[in-house]
């Protein structure tokens, strides 16, 4: 079959590879018809997560149609039009009873890497190096699903695959952040990033009823989606003082709630910008922090700062004084995205959540450099680019 | 040697330096960025019980204590008590006497498994995986090298 591989650092191509097998009763197989480049892709791609190999097949937000099934499933169908958690979660353990499924205990079957250097291991994910597992990704005509019983939603007939293929993950990920950030009716929430995850955090805010939502970006293109498709406020950080407007939008207090949905190659202005891209080129420190510091510092007394983004290692100028004597509750995770995928497939069905507006470039699978390329670069307005991997 | 026996021994070499490399990573601390207390002495590292929790009533695990901890059989010490908390069944395990490196990854392995046939039902398999083309590179060998002592290898 064809599939999207990682070359070497920023080098993205199409090669041919073996098709995958079924190889534990409670996988299956899946014919990919849609999946989309991820902006956590892009640390993979740049060599910012030290443990890809040349030829790994990459993507982990997908849609498609059973055509295999393993003898230990239950309740998927060869035909089943599904979408598939980025997180691979065995449903059985701890972990996974309590809903935290990316922190999955049987999901990772090379656990030592990650314990190595976060003291315990998440779970593993598609296409996410060998450090999460080694699942070849979705960046192909098929892949194989473990745990297919616990990762895969049927999607309802009146859900199109355009708007269903971001509840794999841009959708789920963002409901995860307001929803375990606590957002509640009458909150005012502010996100960092209007990428997908970002855009998708804000209207699951909205859902749960926060008054106001404020999305920081600057990317006129993306801030205009927001306004245009979830609703909410928008602030250009390359123009505007962040934490004087949202002072002045909340009556002082500043939001509630502070989700960032940027990630470890946060790019921000002025001289902060410099010394993380410095720091980071260098290898000093393998994340660039810059969103997360001011989500800390924006967020009220006693709020609660949600990172989304996908941070690896140790970060400088991390703002620790300020969370602890503002009382800030901090919390982080993967996507739990089995928690979330059943109501947000309700609210897709409803008309409450779309999607489509970020798929900008739809392309076959063999175009897949050239969509990685514009996604890093954000050429010609791109949000993201979905694969097409059978036309 | 020729040139390909010669590629071939130093791809084995960063094979092997990937699996040290992991062995060593959990001992590793950055100033400013790692452990706080003292550090066990590798022999008192060795001869710790090591546990896993499994979401199972300890009588279940008792009962059916699976192959890969049977395998291992007078070799190791087995116990099992009540979680706190309805977390199921900790199931510890520690070698008689002072194991060597290669024993304590084979325990490690072999827990992780027995929890996985308790829970799951089946150990989850990641190989063959689809890839492309892979360059014979020390770096890849390394990488490969270290993913494939991964299950024997962290924290546990």
């Amino acid at each position: 079959m064809r599939a999207v591989t990682w070359q070497g650092v920023n080098e993205v191509g199409v090669e041919t590879v073996p098709d995958p097998t079924i190889l534990n009763d409670h996988d299956v197989v899946l014919r990919v018809t849609r999946t989309t480049t991820c902006g956590s892709d892009l640390h993979l791609i740049g060599g910012y997560i030290p443990a890809m190999r040349t030829g790994d097949v990459i993507g982990h937000e997908f849609l498609g149609e059973v055509v295999e099934v393993g003898p230990g499933v239950r309740d998927r169908r060869v035909g089943d039009r599904v979408v598939v958690n980025s997180f691979v979660a065995c449903g059985h353990c701890w972990y996974c009873r309590q809903e935290l499924y990316s922190l999955c205990d049987n999901g990772n079957p090379d656990p030592g890497i990650t314990e190595g250097l976060w003291g315990q291991s998440p779970g593993g994910c598609f296409g996410y190096s060998h450090a999460m597992g080694g699942f070849a990704g979705s960046h192909a005509e098929y892949v194989r699903v473990p745990y297919a019983d616990v990762g895969t939603f049927v999607v309802p007939d009146e859900v199109s695959d355009d708007r269903a293929l971001f509840a794999s993950d841009a959708v789920s990920t963002g409901w995860m952040g307001a929803d375990l950030a606590g957002t509640k009716p009458g909150d005012t929430v502010a996100v960092w990033g209007a990428g997908g995850v970002g855009q998708m955090a804000a209207r699951a805010a909205m859902l749960l009823g926060a008054e106001q939502v404020h999305v920081i970006d600057r990317l006129p293109e993306r801030l205009e989606q927001v306004r245009r498709h979830v609703g909410a406020e928008v602030i250009d950080y390359s123009t505007t003082d962040v934490m004087a407007e949202l002072r002045e939008r909340t009556g002082g207090r500043g939001p509630d709630v502070c989700i960032e949905a940027v990630g470890m190659e946060a790019h921000s202005t002025g001289v902060q910008g410099v010394y993380d891209q410095v720091k980071q080129q260098l290898r000093l420190q393998t994340d660039r922090p810059s969103a997360v510091r001011e989500a800390i510092l924006a967020c009220r007394k006693g709020g609660s700062v949600f990172v989304l983004g996908v941070f690896a290692g140790p970060v400088d100028k991390f703002p620790l004084g300020a969370a602890m004597n503002k009382g800030l509750t901090l919390r982080g995770a993967q996507v739990h995205g089995q928690r979330y995928t059943p109501r947000i497939l309700e609210h897709m069905a409803r008309g409450e959540l779309v999607t489509e507006h970020l798929a900008t470039h739809v392309m076959p699978l063999e175009d897949a450099a050239r969509g990685y390329r514009m996604f890093k670069d954000k050429e010609d307005g791109c949000v993201r680019a979905v694969f097409l991997p059978h036309g | 040697m020729d040139l390909n026996q010669l590629i071939g021994r130093a791809t084995g070499l960063a094979g092997e330096a990937g699996a040290a490399l992991l062995r060593q990573v959990q001992h590793v601390r950055l100033p400013g960025a790692g452990q706080a207390s003292a550090t066990d002495d590798p022999e008192v590292a060795a001869r710790r019980w090591r546990v896993v929790t499994v979401l199972r009533e300890p009588a279940d695990v008792d009962a059916a204590l699976p192959a890969p901890l049977t395998a291992l059989g007078d070799r190791i010490e087995v116990r099992t008590t009540r979680a706190p908390g309805d977390r199921g069944t900790e199931l510890a395990a520690r070698f008689r006497g002072t194991p060597t490196e290669h024993e304590v990854g084979e325990l490690r392995a072999a827990l992780r498994e027995a929890k996985a046939l308790l829970e799951v039902g089946e150990v989850l398999r990641v190989d063959p995986q689809p890839h492309g083309e892979r360059a014979a590179t020390p770096q890849g060998a390394a990488l490969e090298g270290a993913a494939k002592a991964a299950p024997r290898e962290g924290v546990l």
